[in-house]
C-alpha cells in the first residue's frame, strides 16, 4: 500500500494550525479506534468476567463527574438532562421518552423519580457493531456510568441507569434518582 | 410521527417482531398469519424488529436514523464490485 507521506518543516507551536489529515484519515483513525476499543472490551470481559462492567462503569462515572462540574447545579431533572444533552453532543444524541399512555416524562415511586431516556446516536453502539460484539456488554456501562456521574454531580443526588432495551437504531434506558443526597 | 409498513407478501407470520418489541407495537393476526401494527404511537424506532425479521418485511418511515459510522466504506466499495 502506498502512503502519502507529508514532508515539510516543523516548529513547536502553541496552537496547531493544521491537522495534517483529511476526512479519509479521520475515518481510518475512527475505525482503528473502534477495533481497539472492541478488542479491549472483550479482553477485559475475558479476564475480569462481570467485574469488567464495574471497571468500565467506574471509568464512565469519573468522566460524568468531570463533565458535571461544567454544568449549572439544578434540582430540575429535565433541565439537568437538557444540559447533559448539550455536553454529550451529537455523538450521544438522546431524548426523554414516554409511552403514549403516560402523562409526563417523569414518574414517582417510593421517593424515587424515574425518567426514560432514548439514546439514538451512540458511539459505543457503533464500536460494538464495528467489532461484532453484543450490546449491553461492558462498553455500554461506560455511558451508564457517565450519565449517573453527571446527574450525581449536577443534582447532588444518588442515581442509577438501567438498560431497558437495546436495538440497532436506539436504546431505551431508565434513569432513576433517589432524593435526599448521596 | 413514526409510520410502520408491514409487507404482507413478505411477512411469514413467525411472530418474532411481536416477541421482540418491548412496547407491544405489533400483534399477530392469527387468522391471516401476519403481523399487524397495533400501537404505532409507542414505537421508539429501536429497529430490533428489523434485525429479527427473517424476511425483511418491515419498514419504518419518518424516524431518526442513527449514524452508521461503523460501516467500512472500503469494504463496501469492494463488495459493490462483486454484488
Amino acid at each position: 500500500m502506498e502512503i502519502d507521506e507529508v514532508r515539510g518543516d516543523f516548529k513547536p507551536e502553541i496552537i496547531p494550525k493544521e491537522t495534517q489529515g483529511d476526512i479519509d484519515d479521520y475515518e481510518e483513525a475512527l475505525h482503528v479506534l473502534m477495533k481497539f476499543i472492541g478488542s479491549m472490551s472483550s479482553a477485559l470481559e475475558q479476564v475480569s468476567g462481570r467485574g469488567a462492567n464495574a471497571i468500565v462503569y467506574q471509568a464512565g462515572k469519573r468522566m460524568g463527574h468531570e463533565a458535571g462540574k461544567l454544568m449549572e447545579k439544578t434540582d430540575d431533572i429535565e433541565k439537568a438532562l437538557g444540559e447533559m444533552g448539550d455536553i454529550l453532543g451529537k455523538e450521544f444524541y438522546f431524548e426523554m421518552w414516554k409511552p403514549s399512555d403516560q402523562e409526563g416524562y417523569t414518574t414517582e415511586n417510593n421517593g424515587e423519580t424515574s425518567v426514560k431516556l432514548l439514546f439514538m446516536d451512540c458511539v459505543v453502539r457503533q464500536a460494538l457493531r464495528r467489532t461484532g460484539l453484543p450490546q449491553k456488554g461492558p462498553l455500554c456501562y461506560l455511558l451508564y456510568g457517565y450519565m449517573v456521574g453527571a446527574v450525581e454531580e449536577v443534582m447532588d443526588i444518588k442515581g442509577k441507569l438501567d438498560i431497558d432495551h437495546f436495538g440497532p437504531n436506539a436504546c431505551l434506558k431508565t434513569l432513576t434518582i433517589k432524593w435526599g443526597g448521596k | 410521527m413514526v409510520k410502520i409498513k408491514v409487507d404482507e407478501d413478505a411477512c411469514v407470520g413467525c411472530g418474532s417482531c411481536v416477541e421482540d418489541c418491548p412496547n407491544d407495537v405489533y400483534e399477530l393476526d392469527k387468522e391471516h398469519g401476519k403481523t399487524v401494527v397495533v400501537k404505532e404511537e409507542d414505537c421508539m424506532a429501536c429497529l430490533s424488529c428489523h434485525e429479527i425479521c427473517p424476511s425483511q418485511a418491515l419498514e419504518h418511515n419518518d424516524i431518526h436514523v442513527a449514524k452508521r459510522l461503523y460501516i467500512d466504506r472500503k469494504v463496501n466499495r469492494a463488495l459493490n464490485k462483486i454484488i
